[in-house]
């Protein structure tokens, strides 16, 4: 059902009652973009019914809705990727249909998408001028205005990036800093940012927050789309709220409070974040002594025991997933020991680690946890075959009945187990590397950053299971970005700093401050 | 959750034409190459007579049972993202090598000349193996190279002859029948099921397509990407150096100029097949098709009397046009 | 602005129409009177021999006045395309085949068949070492040319120096028989010594190569170069010209008359001899139509001794036929030019 408020005074307009601005409308008028009822469908199946959207000059505009909501479908439409199959959308005052994102971002608009395509192999001034390049002579660039044009932007943004890096060399979270700068560089009057602080951490997020508000100052209107609520009620002004492709709500952020927000979006009352019930540890599960490899990372010794999370803390480039992945066996080390049931194990390639037991949620779920073109079935499966096959040929009854086990036990939603993954949303990708983990019945669970770029629903539902998993004697490592998330879902947190590690604290008795603190 | 509501459903324009579109594109791209096929044979036996009979069939199959067996590798290679560019040089060396077996007063066996083929051939294919796997040579440079080496080894090894005379119960495997169906075409047909059966069935198969979809994730879910990458190619060898006998007892002649640039057509069965060259998706039965195209074309233009500069434009135009419908289907799922 | 999709899908019903209407026409085309039906296996369309060859039967007054339909098949210098260029001539009941094998063994196996199933097969240029299967050949003795074109080489270098020699694809009968009239007349010349001899599959480029390497193996030693063909002696001319060599200095030969050699020899650079492609193609059609319709059939190529030529036609009844070589000079290469551009 549609949750509804009356009163035009507190400036809330609900399915059915909105207006468009029309014919008053001009280019000076205030209302940058407008749109209404738009719909999409993709191969039949609808994904947006009746997207609407208002857009004011200099106001921080926030799109929430959980996954499936159509918030892409939305802001792709917006941008030109796709043409919408009914409604109306308004830039300045005219009514537009764009072709190609070439045609928005002649209009005015640009976006800063979620998934990052940068070139990696050019530098980082070439790729914020990409299709820009500066000219001398009209024919050559010009190299030098290039990069002094990219280092005072960076210099404005307050970020400490070097312009003559090679994208290659950076890490998510600086490829995301980078992608925004060009972003805003290029100065239109509507800025649309999909999740810009997924990869990026705290600090990083303030640089972002003030970069938007010196926009904001300019007359420029973002539209924010983000998970994070608290992001949400920290710089969004006005916000429009989308669930399962249909306008839910839009008002302003300052008429409502994070808990209503959370229920309209995912539809049904939760509770805030709380944090774990401290217990008594137990045995020692899993422990690695002695890992380093060269800066990324050195001397660590961790250990998690029966029951535990065990939650990694750190700005961008601390050394956590790197140190996760060398002790999973899929990047290399220098030097380190694993212990698992004090046993000493030898762990050289991603196979021995799953032999002992160990099973990872890497943290780009599209580069290196799913194989995109095949289906949920496959992906689910690939890690656990042995268990399906005999004689090497796969008993197809065996795979079938486990693969939709783990999509009930997860509520992974996907028309059938033969849809390839790329179709899903982001948690229901997520959902699926889970999934393909839990198929191997690992006793010890890395996860990192998996909770990224995924709704309010899907979190909780992440959060429920390492909750479960760790209580039934499992050990879990879990890096986040998220101060609250690791808060509220740690035993102890570990806090890396420039690739060794700086602190522990348990998380019953740590605050904010003291971690963002000691992570530098 | 909120139920649908038609009022607004009702209210709302839709685009009807270009949903319909939409449909028909979906359709062609989905089932375009079988299509294609079925179009092609129906307007052959318009324009020619004995295009339907059965001997002509026979011998489209027939002719298209050399590319076919190395096509089945080929499809392998490419569901890795690889490539083999080599597989008409193996070809030619596995052709004499087994030759020179059948030879003379004293020939050995067909069976263990044919094994000595496609031992030959793998051993190629474990070259480029290791030269691609191991030592990370891109597919397209180490089999670059290594097309020049086996041609370079076959006339060394031939001394540049043909070698002729070839033993009769050796050239049953090119010229004889079995129950009524060439030798050739059974091999190609064997070679198609156990290629068909593996990629679907088999652990080894979910490998190859993880492998080729997206080698990290592989990788982390324990698969050993190296050893996959590895046994593509020695596969495609071992196939190469089973086709090369075949067509020796076909030709009655090991020729070391045999299979000078079949690995071209090979790779445009696949291609056209639909399997595409980023590797992880396509299969086997979509390999056959493009074969199977290849041979009608050529077998009808042919027929017609076409000549064969147009068979050789028409035969890139249909490889083009399949690169763009695979390439749009993955625009628009 | 058009899409992928949409320019995907109008190309998709382009080529189905433009098959639709090719076929409609090539179908249109057959509906009409039964002419013989002839199909031409030639060697491979990428060598002029070849296709002056094709050209030549094309030529044929009976193929151009539609007497005769000929369809030319274009072997791709393949043993494998010929037989099944083969297989489908039996599929498609022709009248006659007209061969030019690629391989010497291989080339017997199609052959057969083409007996098995009472098509007669006409062979040109290029044996088969079970000739009987063949109605009849016509060709020019390779021998003989491989004897001219080495005596002429000789000759120049003054009886003795060394040799070069280029050959053609190993196994192919002119590379086999070439070489017998080659050896011959070098077993009578015994100053002569032979420094390399290597093939070039009747290539220029690969001549070319060949020729590069080995001026830079044995320098200011070479006096003579053999080249089984004109394709490969204007290959190694090439080579020798890049070198800044004057043609005094090396006696360069070939074998066909293509129309570069003939140039060359205009130019003083290189010698040849005329391999007649015309008397051998029409030849060979004049021997087709009298095995089909009869004795009573006048021949129309004008290399017959009845229609003013030089070659007996004997009622068109003999099993081979050699055609002349016209070994080329300065004097009449000029006519054999101007013959060349009617074509």
């Amino acid at each position: 059902m549609l949750i509804g408020l009356t009163g035009a005074a507190s400036g809330v307009a609900v399915a059915g009652e909105v207006e468009i601005d029309s014919g008053v409308v001009g280019a000076t008028s205030d209302i940058l973009l407008s749109a209404v009822d738009v719909a999409k469908s993709y191969s039949g199946v609808p994904a947006l019914f009746d997207g609407c959207i208002k857009l004011r000059r200099g106001s921080v505009h926030a799109l929430c809705g959980g996954n499936g909501a159509g918030k892409s479908t939305f802001l792709n439409i917006l941008v030109g990727l796709h043409q919408a199959d009914g409604g109306i959308v308004l830039c300045k005052g005219r009514a537009v249909r764009y072709a190609s994102p070439a045609e928005a971002f002649a209009d005015g608009i640009a976006i800063i998408t979620q998934e990052l395509s940068p070139v990696l192999d050019m530098t980082v001034a070439e790729n914020v001028h990409l299709g820009r390049e500066p000219r001398r002579a009209s024919w050559f660039v010009d190299k030098r205005r290039m990069i002094s044009a990219t280092r005072s932007l960076f210099e404005r943004l307050r970020m400490d990036i070097d312009p003559k890096a090679r994208m290659r060399s950076l890490s998510v979270g600086q490829i995301q800093l980078v992608e925004i700068a060009k972003a805003i560089d290029r100065e239109g009057e509507i800025l649309i940012m999909d999740e810009p602080t997924s990869a990026i951490g705290e600090r990083e997020t303030d640089i972002l927050f003030e970069a938007i508000r010196s926009l904001q100052a300019h007359g420029v209107g973002i539209i924010y789309v983000s998970h994070r609520i608290a992001d949400i009620f920290s710089i969004a002004d006005s916000y429009t709220v989308l669930r399962d492709g249909r306008f839910v709500e839009t008002g302003a952020v300052a008429n409502i409070d994070r808990q209503r927000l959370i229920s309209l979006i995912v539809g049904r009352s939760l509770s805030d974040h709380e944090k774990r019930p401290a217990t008594a540890r137990g045995e020692v599960m899993f422990a690695a002594k002695g890992f380093s490899r060269g800066n990324s990372f050195r001397d660590i010794d961790i250990d998690v025991a029966r029951g535990e999370i065990v939650g990694l803390y750190g700005l961008l480039g601390s050394g956590r997933s790197e140190f996760v992945n060398a002790v999973y066996g899929n990047e290399p080390k220098d030097s380190g020991e694993v212990f698992v049931e004090g046993r000493r194990v030898d762990i050289r390639t991603p196979a021995d680690a799953l032999r002992c037991g160990m099973a990872i949620v890497t943290e780009d779920r599209k580069e290196t946890g799913l194989v995109l073109t095949s289906s949920v079935r496959t992906n689910i499966s690939i890690a656990a075959l042995r268990r399906f096959s005999r004689f090497g040929a796969i008993v197809g009854r065996r795979e079938v009945a486990a693969v939709d086990r783990q999509i009930a036990h997860f509520a992974i939603k996907t028309a059938s187990r033969e849809v390839p993954v790329m179709r899903l949303s982001g948690g229901n990708q997520q959902k699926v590397v889970f999934a393909r983990c839990v198929e191997t019945a690992p006793r010890i669970l890395i996860c990192d950053e998996p909770t990224r770029g995924i709704d309010e629903g899907a979190k909780r539902d992440v959060y429920a299971f390492l909750a479960s998993f760790a209580a039934k004697g499992n050990a879990v490592l879990l890096i986040s970005s998220e101060v609250t998330e690791i808060l509220a879902n740690a035993d102890r947190i570990i806090v890396f700093r420039r690739g060794r590690i700086a602190g522990e604290l348990r998380a019953s008795t740590a605050t904010q401050q003291s971690l963002v603190h000691l992570a530098g | 959750m909120s139920t649908p509501n038609a009022s607004v459903e009702a209210r709302t324009p839709r685009f009807p034409a270009q949903a319909r579109w939409q449909a028909i594109g979906r359709f062609i791209s989905g089932y375009g190459i079988v299509l294609s096929l079925i179009i092609m044979v129906v307007f052959l036996a318009f324009a020619s007579e004995s295009f339907l009979s059965v001997v002509n069939l026979m011998n489209i199959l027939r002719q298209v049972s050399i590319n076919g067996i190395m096509a089945m590798g080929m499809t392998f290679v490419i569901l890795t993202a690889g490539i083999d560019l080599s597989i008409g040089s193996t070809l030619a060396i596995a052709g004499v090598v087994s030759g020179r077996l059948v030879i003379g007063d004293d020939p050995l066996s067909p069976i263990l000349a044919i094994l000595a083929g496609i031992l030959t051939g793998s051993l190629f294919g474990s070259i480029n193996g290791a030269l691609i796997a191991r030592l990370r040579v891109p597919p397209f440079v180490a089999t670059l190279g290594m097309m020049s080496m086996a041609r370079g080894a076959t006339l060394l090894y031939s001394g540049g002859r043909p070698t002729p005379e070839l033993s009769a119960d050796f050239l049953w495997l090119g010229q004889g029948f079995l129950l009524g169906i060439p030798v050739p075409v059974i091999v190609f047909a064997a070679v198609f099921l156990v290629s068909w059966i593996v990629l679907r069935f088999s652990v080894y198969g979910r490998w190859v397509y993880a492998v080729g979809g997206n080698p990290r994730s592989a990788k982390t879910s324990g698969i050993n990407v190296d050893a996959v990458v590895f046994s593509v190619y020695v596969v495609m060898g071992a196939l190469a150096g089973l086709a090369g006998p075949i067509l020796a007892a076909r030709t009655t002649t090991a020729l070391p100029q045999a299979g000078l640039g079949y690995e071209l057509d090979a790779i445009a069965a696949v291609v056209i097949g639909g399997t595409s060259l980023t590797g992880g998706v396509g299969s086997v039965a979509n390999t056959l098709i493009g074969t199977l195209i290849i041979g009608v074309m050529n077998n009808g233009l042919d027929l017609m009397g076409v000549s064969s500069y147009y068979q050789q434009i028409v035969k890139g135009a249909i490889i083009v046009l399949a690169v763009l419908i695979d390439h749009s289907r993955r625009k628009n799922p | 602005m058009m899409t992928l999709g949409k320019i995907t899908r109008r190309a998709i019903l382009a080529l189905a129409s433009i098959s639709v209407a090719a076929v409609s026409a090539g179908f249109v085309a057959t509906a009409e009177a039964k002419p013989v039906r002839i199909a031409a296996i030639v060697l491979g369309l990428t060598s002029e021999f070849n296709v002056l060859w094709a050209d030549a039967a094309k030529a044929h007054p009976r193929v151009a006045d539609g007497t005769v339909q000929l369809t030319i098949m274009d072997g791709r210098i393949d043993a494998f395309v010929q037989s099944n260029l083969m297989d489908s001539a039996i599929t498609e009941k022709y009248d006659a085949v007209l061969f030019v094998p690629v391989d010497v063994n291989a080339g017997n196996a199609p052959v057969q068949r083409a007996a098995d199933a009472g098509i007669p097969v006409f062979g040109s240029n290029s044996l088969i070492t079970k000739m009987n299967l063949y109605t009849s050949f016509i060709n020019s003795d390779d021998v003989q040319a491989g004897e001219i074109e080495a005596k002429s080489v000789i000759d120049k270098m003054g009886g003795k120096g060394n040799v070069v020699i280029i050959e053609g694809p190993i196994g192919q009968s002119a590379q086999i028989q070439r070489k017998e009239g080659i050896d011959k007349i070098l077993a009578a010349n015994p100053d002569v010594k032979v420094l390399e001899i290597k093939t070039a599959n009747w290539s220029r480029a690969e001549a070319q190569s060949l020729m590069e390497n080995w001026l830079t193996a044995h320098p200011d030693r070479i006096n003579g170069v053999i080249a089984e063909n004109d394709e490969e002696m204007l290959g190694a001319l090439q080579a020798v010209k890049a070198r800044n060599i004057p043609s005094t200095k090396i006696a360069l030969a070939g074998i066909d008359g293509v129309t570069d050699a003939l140039v060359a020899v205009k130019r003083g650079e290189a010698m040849t001899t005329l391999q007649d492609a015309t008397g051998q193609a029409q030849g060979l059609v004049d021997l087709a139509l009298r095995h089909i319709q009869g004795d009573a059939y006048k021949p129309a190529a004008a290399l017959w001794d009845v229609n003013g030529g030089a070659l007996a036609w004997q009622s068109g009844a003999s099993r081979h036929y050699f055609v002349p070589w016209v070994p080329v000079t300065a004097a009449n290469v000029d006519a054999l030019m101007a013959m060349r551009k009617t074509h």
